[in-house]
C-alpha cells in the first residue's frame, strides 16, 4: 500500500480525508501534519509516497511548503486539497510549483482517490 | 464539486494537458499586463512614477490605480483609458488554450457550454446589498454560497433572506469565523444552532452519529465548512475580476451582551432560512 501524509490545520478535514483514503484499502495513512512546516517534517520522518496538503494553514502555508518540498525532492508527489482550488491564480501557482493535482473542496470521494490513483 | 475556474474543469474532464494549461496561463501572463505595466505602456506613467507608486503603497494599503490618483500622477480619465485598454486586450484562458493548440477554435464554445453547465449549481441568486457597501457582489456570493453549500456538503434547503444592517452579532451560539483580505477587507461570522451544527459534522466527518465527538471536534466542522465557504467565494469572485484572500478559520462565541461590529465596519446580517425550520445567521463585517 502507498504511504501517505495528510497536512491540514482542521481536524475535521484531516478525518475526512484520512476515512477516504484507508477506506479505499489501497492507501495507508503514516502520518498527520497540522501546517506546512509539520508536514515537511512528516515527509522526512515518513518518506511517503504522497502528501495531500492544504493551501490554507496557520503558520507555514501549503504554498510555502509545496516550494520547500519540491526543492528537498523533485519527486514529491504533492496533492493540494484546498477550498482555494478555484482560484486561477493559486491553481496554476501551485501546479507551476510541481503539485501533481489539485482537488477542490467541496469533492466526492471518488475525485480524491482518481487523483491519487493517477499518481 | 467546487466553484472551479475553466482551466481546471478543462483539466479535470482531461481535455487539456497539465504541460498545454500551463503554457496557456504563460501566455496569459504576458499579454494582460498589470495596471502599472499597462499604464507605462500606453505612456501614462513613468519607471519613476511606478517607483514613487510602489514606495507608497508599501506604507499605505491601496490599489495602484487609487494611489496613482491620490498621488496626482494619473487623473480619473487615465485610469478608465488604462481600464478600458485592459479590458479590450485582455486574453482569457479559453483562447490562450485555442493559442497554444491545446484546443481547438471549434471545441471551444462546446466546452465551455459543458462548463457552464456544470457550474449552474453555483450561479449566484440576487441579494440586495445596502447603498454604499463597496464591493456588493462579494457579499452575495458570500450569502449565496453559505446557502448552496449547505445543500451540496449538508443536504439541506436552505433561503437566504434580506440583507440588514446591524451593529453586534447576537450572543450565544458558537460562531465561524474567516477573515476575508485582498480587493475586499472583510471578516465573514456564521453562527450555527447545535442541531445544524452536528449536521455539519457528520456531513463531514462522514459519520452516522457524532453523539460522542468532543465540542472540539463538532466546532472544527462548522470552522471547516466556513473555510470551504469563503475558498469558494474566492474563487467565484476572481470570475469576477476580484482577488479575494482568506485567513485560516477562528473560532467565536459572542458573550451574553453579544458582539460588537466595529465602528469601521458595516455589519451585514443575512439570515439562513433552513428547510428543517431551523436558521443559521451570517454577518459580515464589511471596513466602510
Amino acid at each position: 500500500m502507498k504511504k501517505v501524509v495528510i497536512a491540514d490545520d482542521s481536524i475535521a478535514s484531516a478525518r475526512h480525508l484520512e476515512k477516504i483514503i484507508t477506506g479505499s484499502g489501497e492507501f495507508e495513512v503514516v502520518a498527520q501534519a497540522r501546517n506546512g512546516l509539520e508536514a515537511i517534517q512528516m515527509y522526512r520522518a515518513h518518506h511517503p509516497e504522497i502528501i495531500c496538503m492544504d493551501m490554507n494553514m496557520p503558520g507555514m502555508d501549503g504554498i510555502t511548503a509545496l516550494r520547500t518540498l519540491v526543492a528537498l525532492d523533485k519527486e514529491v508527489k504533492v496533492v493540494m486539497v484546498t477550498s482555494l482550488g478555484g482560484v486561477g491564480d493559486k491553481f496554476t501557482e501551485a501546479l507551476k510549483l510541481g503539485a501533481k493535482a489539485i482537488v477542490s473542496k467541496p469533492f466526492q470521494p471518488e475525485d480524491l482517490l482518481k487523483a491519487l490513483r493517477e499518481l | 464539486m467546487a466553484v472551479k475556474f475553466f482551466g481546471q474543469y478543462l483539466l479535470d474532464q482531461g481535455a487539456v494537458t497539465t504541460e498545454l494549461l500551463l503554457k496557456a496561463v504563460e501566455l496569459q501572463d504576458s499579454v494582460n499586463l498589470k495596471f502599472g505595466a499597462t499604464a507605462q505602456a500606453l505612456n501614462l506613467v513613468t519607471e519613476s512614477d511606478v517607483k514613487r507608486i510602489h514606495n507608497a503603497q508599501r506604507v499605505e494599503d491601496a490599489l495602484f490605480g487609487d494611489m496613482a490618483l491620490k498621488l496626482g500622477i494619473l487623473n480619473e480619465e487615465q485610469i478608465g483609458q488604462v481600464l478600458k485598454h485592459q479590458q479590450r486586450s485582455h486574453l482569457r484562458i479559453g483562447e490562450a488554450l485555442v493559442q497554444v493548440g491545446a484546443l481547438t477554435a471549434g471545441d471551444l464554445p462546446r466546452l465551455l457550454e459543458q462548463f457552464r453547465e456544470d457550474q449552474a449549481l453555483y450561479t449566484t441568486s440576487h441579494t440586495v446589498i445596502p447603498a454604499g457597501v463597496l464591493h456588493p457582489e462579494v457579499w452575495e456570493f458570500c450569502a449565496d454560497l453559505s446557502a448552496k453549500m449547505l445543500l451540496r456538503i449538508v443536504g439541506l434547503q436552505c433561503h437566504v433572506g434580506d440583507c440588514v444592517l446591524v451593529d453586534r452579532l447576537a450572543p450565544g451560539a458558537f460562531v465561524a469565523g474567516v477573515t476575508l483580505a485582498g480587493m475586499v477587507s472583510a471578516s465573514y461570522h456564521l453562527a450555527v444552532p447545535d442541531e445544524l451544527r452536528n449536521r455539519i459534522a457528520r456531513a463531514l466527518l462522514l459519520e452516522d452519529d457524532v453523539s460522542g465527538e468532543s465540542e472540539e471536534v463538532l466546532e472544527d466542522t462548522v470552522l471547516e465548512f466556513a473555510n470551504i465557504v469563503c475558498g469558494n467565494v474566492a474563487a467565484k469572485a476572481s470570475q469576477y475580476g476580484k482577488r479575494v484572500e482568506i485567513r485560516p478559520p477562528f473560532a467565536l462565541r459572542p458573550g451574553s451582551g453579544g458582539m460588537a461590529v466595529p465602528a469601521e465596519c458595516y455589519g451585514l446580517f443575512f439570515p439562513l432560512h433552513l428547510a428543517d425550520g431551523g436558521c443559521a445567521e451570517l454577518t459580515l463585517f464589511v471596513r466602510r
